[in-house]
């Protein structure tokens, strides 16, 4: 299809970008990509050295209890991330992680076999991701709406069902010892991370429909004239959703070998502020997973050495509030000069 | 085809070229990232007169026009009016108004439902008594004078939904004049104000605006349609490229000489593009209602492009969107050859080998953040689809081929979407679309904001796909278009289809006529 249009004495057309882009832009691109990974180690470097946290923060025991500690956030957050890649927030990703435990633990305590507690887990979270996705794309209800509405209701059933205690003991020796112990130094609850991960990794950067996500959120009406289904894609995403932060339910059961009823509450803003933070790291304007890990590991180190130096409360509010608020402007503004 | 518009007075030359300069524009600049949408214009206007502003899709027009109202800040240039210097990289509409600046644009901005002393006061503001309340007496003689003075065929309490298009939009050049005196300094800039008028409003407004500007108003007017320049201009100053390419004094020459300023050589090679066979029927609409269109039945050749001309509201986007699914189709069938399309979705008129680029690409076609490669293959993942897992060196060397070959200008493959010019986003929409091989290919005014080189571009690239047996339908706006591009032109007029006509037997007036002629029953 060889054509040539110049035609000699033309005026410059309007609209021709001149230069190959420059290589200090892959540069800074690159900079880009890794400079939340790089704080992180620099924020860990000075919890290592800092008079309050030098003893503590950088023990073998401290390591492994942040990470397993923060590995259901992980996956809370890998949850809420797959509805993000295409503009829609699930804000009931924390409140189907407690449901989900909640009802596996119950399971567990009464005998049933710890598989079948792993089934009941993801079986709630997939039914509540379905409920999300009706309402949201069948009713056309707003998805902040929904899902909000939907975490408030299920934090009454979680009240119900366990009358506000936490459901432990009766929990089978060998469970517990998995939930707390570690394969190659690594936490097994780490090992059940990665594999999750790798998986939504697989599922929105390797395969079309993960493509067919980023469209829908770069452009919704676009979208559908290139054929996308777009109903079926986005009640997908809630669903997935569910499914994923069903299996961090089942996580927190294993690793804190019973259910408290307030955990769904305390997953959801960690895990949220690292999907959103996850647009300024590895893929910078771009929710991803790469991103989402780095973030959770970010405000890991960060409340873990805020923890060990014993500050109050609040100074965790201020800087995980700050941290959500940053990380969005950040992704907002890298997303927009990319667009 | 020329001169004989025995319709209007030829314009006398009341205006002389010694009348003094009212409105002075210099150097006006203005990049979009790297595109540059105008480049140093310098253009001046003569106090009552009427000069034309004349450019196609991409020259530049609305762009100057916006940064004169203040709507969007040029990166350089003044304007020059009644001894005041306007910076147009500061302006505010307040201050474009209280230099004198009046604009009245394309879109009908008044209000139906209100009657025309209110339409008029709610420009000015209305006049209050004690607690706010408004003088309805003195808001009456205000429009009584208003009336009087533009001549409009109307009274103070008539209700705008009441009267026709001709008269509402003298109701806004009335707005828009009404605390200018005559003898002040002011330019009043109207956008294109018969766009949307059959043939005897857009007359009558003609003769208002010839009034007006014996009257001593200067007024610059922008528009793309040639029989207007010649029936009604003192000078046309021709846009192109984003440069003032020239300006001339239309009684001095041809149409042809007109169409050649404006459009250079794009329309040689567009010409030259028609020169294959026309095959089998590949698209026949029969009897299709939907949205705006009425009982729409055409056939569409492989290898034929297919023009549709019609006003604004005629149906015409409607008719694409319902060929691909994207409206529902109320009645009739379509089929593609032989074979019915099921109708519902874009996904099942992909299937059946339509492909459809929309009008606004902003909003219907590109996707931000993505980049050209993603943007390219968004319609064709399927094809990269194998070992469970998308090809990506496959895909990468696919982007970088439909570079060369849709001539898209682009760093790379990975560059953002939203770091190319708008004519290079078309292409990049249009190659995704033809890489598909598509039975049909639906076009929704390919260029507008598409700069001259890109338009032959994308002419060459529309002439290469019906070469290869693809059947080409083509909504557009611009009559010179249609006419040079396409084999036949369909006319839509209110939803119906009143006649399909071979485009070698019609230029762009008798095109206009056709499509601006009243309904007959």
């Amino acid at each position: 299809m060889a054509t040539t249009i110049v035609e000699p004495g033309q005026p410059q057309s309007a609209g021709t970008p001149n230069s190959p882009r420059p290589s200090s832009g892959r540069l800074i691109r690159g900079l880009e990509a890794y400079a939340l990974l790089g704080l992180t180690v620099v924020v860990g470097a000075f919890f290592s050295v800092w008079g309050p946290t030098a003893d503590t923060f950088l023990t073998a025991a401290n390591l492994r209890s942040l990470s397993s500690g923060n590995a259901v956030v992980a996956v809370v957050a890998l949850a809420a991330l797959v509805p993000l890649v295409a503009e829609e927030f699930d804000l009931s990703v924390g409140a189907i992680a407690g449901l989900s435990a909640v009802l596996a633990a119950e399971a567990v305590a009464a005998g049933l076999p710890v598989i079948l507690a792993l089934v009941i887990a993801l079986v709630a979270g997939t039914l509540v991701g379905l409920f999300n996705a009706l309402i949201c794309t069948r009713v056309g209800v707003n998805a902040v709406v929904t899902t909000l509405g939907v975490s408030i209701v299920i934090a009454g059933l979680i009240n119900q069902i366990t009358g506000g205690t936490t459901i432990s003991g009766n929990l089978p020796a060998g469970f517990l010892k998995f939930g707390s112990g570690s394969t190659l130094a690594v936490p097994n609850i780490v090992w059940a991370l990665a594999i999750i991960a790798l998986a939504v990794y697989y599922l929105v950067d390797h395969t079309p429909y993960g493509r067919y996500l980023y469209a829908y959120g770069a452009n919704r009406q676009a979208a559908r004239l290139v054929g996308i289904r777009t109903r079926l894609t986005v009640g997908l995403t809630f669903v997935l959703a569910g499914l994923i932060a069903g299996s961090a339910g089942f996580l927190q059961v294993l690793r804190a070998g019973g259910a408290d009823p307030r955990v769904g509450d305390s997953l959801l803003l960690p895990a949220i502020t690292a999907a959103f933070l996850s647009a300024a790291a590895i893929k910078p304007g771009r929710y991803n997973v790469g991103g989402t890990m780095v973030a959770v590991l970010f405000l890991a180190v960060l409340n873990s050495g805020l923890n060990l130096a014993g500050v109050p409360p609040y100074v965790n509010s201020y800087v995980n509030g700050v941290a959500l608020i940053a990380g969005v402007a950040l992704a907002v503004l890298l997303g927009r000069r990319k667009a | 085809m020329s001169q004989d518009h025995s319709e209007h007075r030829p314009v006398e030359d009341t205006s002389s070229a010694d009348a003094p300069v009212v409105l002075v524009l210099d150097g006006v600049s203005k990049s979009f990232g790297p595109t540059k949408a105008l480049q140093a214009v310098s253009l001046n206007v003569r106090r009552g007169s009427v000069h034309a502003l004349l450019g196609g899709n991409g020259s530049g027009k609305s762009t100057l026009i916006k940064a004169l109202a203040g709507v969007q800040p040029a990166d350089a240039g003044t304007a020059l009016l009644g001894g005041n210097t306007l910076d147009l990289r500061h302006l505010s509409p307040q201050a474009a108004h209280a230099a004198g600046l009046r604009f009245v644009h394309q879109n009908d901005s008044t209000f139906a439902t209100l009657s025309v002393a209110e339409n008029l006061a709610i420009g000015s503001g209305f006049t209050t008594g004690l607690a706010w309340h408004i003088i309805w007496r003195e808001q009456e003689r205000r429009a009584r004078q208003a009336i009087e003075r533009f001549g409009i065929k109307a009274k103070p309490s008539d209700l705008l939904k009441d009267l026709g298009p001709a008269t509402r939009k003298m109701i806004e050049i009335a707005r828009a004049l009404q605390d200018v005196d005559e003898d002040q300094p002011g330019v009043l800039v109207l956008d294109e104000p018969t766009a949307a008028l059959p043939t005897t409003e857009a007359n009558t407004l003609l003769d208002a605006i010839r009034r007006y500007a014996e009257q001593g108003q200067s007024i610059m007017y922008v528009t793309h349609r040639l029989e207007e320049v010649f029936a009604l201009a003192d000078e046309a100053t021709i846009l192109r490229d984003g440069r003032n390419w020239t300006t001339v004094r239309p009684r001095d020459i041809t149409h042809d000489e007109l169409v050649s300023h404006m459009m250079g050589s794009a329309w040689d090679s567009a010409r030259k593009a028609r020169d294959h066979e026309i095959g089998a029927p590949v698209l026949e609409v029969k009897d299709v209602s939907a949205g705006a269109t009425r009982n729409c039945s055409l056939t569409v050749r492989a290898g034929e492009v297919v023009g549709i001309a019609g006003l604004i509201g005629s149906g015409r986007s409607s008719l694409l969107k319902t060929l691909f699914g994207a409206l529902p189709l109320e009645a009739g069938t379509v089929t593609i050859d032989g074979k019915p399309v099921q109708h519902g979705s874009p996904r099942e008129a992909m299937h059946a080998g339509i492909a459809y680029v929309p009008e606004d690409r902003s909003t219907d076609a590109v996707f931000p953040g993505l980049s050209v490669r993603e943007n390219l293959s968004i319609a064709s993942l399927s094809r990269y689809w194998r070992h469970a897992v998308i090809q990506r060196k496959a895909e990468h060397a696919d982007g970088r081929r439909l570079l060369r070959d849709y001539l898209i200008k682009a760093p790379n493959d990975a560059a953002p979407i939203g770091s190319l010019s708008g004519g290079n986003q078309q292409k990049v929409v249009l190659a995704r679309w033809l890489r598909r091989d598509p039975r049909v290919v639906l076009l929704d005014e390919p260029t507008q904001g598409v700069d001259v080189r890109a338009r032959a571009e994308i002419y060459q690239l529309i002439a290469t796909a019906s070469r290869s047996g693809t059947a080409v339908l083509f909504v557009s706006s611009d009559f010179e278009e249609l006419v040079t591009v396409c084999d036949s032109i369909a006319v839509l007029r209110s939803g119906r289809l009143v006649t399909v006509v071979p485009a070698a037997s019609l230029d762009a007036e008798k095109l206009n006529v056709l499509v601006h002629a009243p309904l007959a029953s």
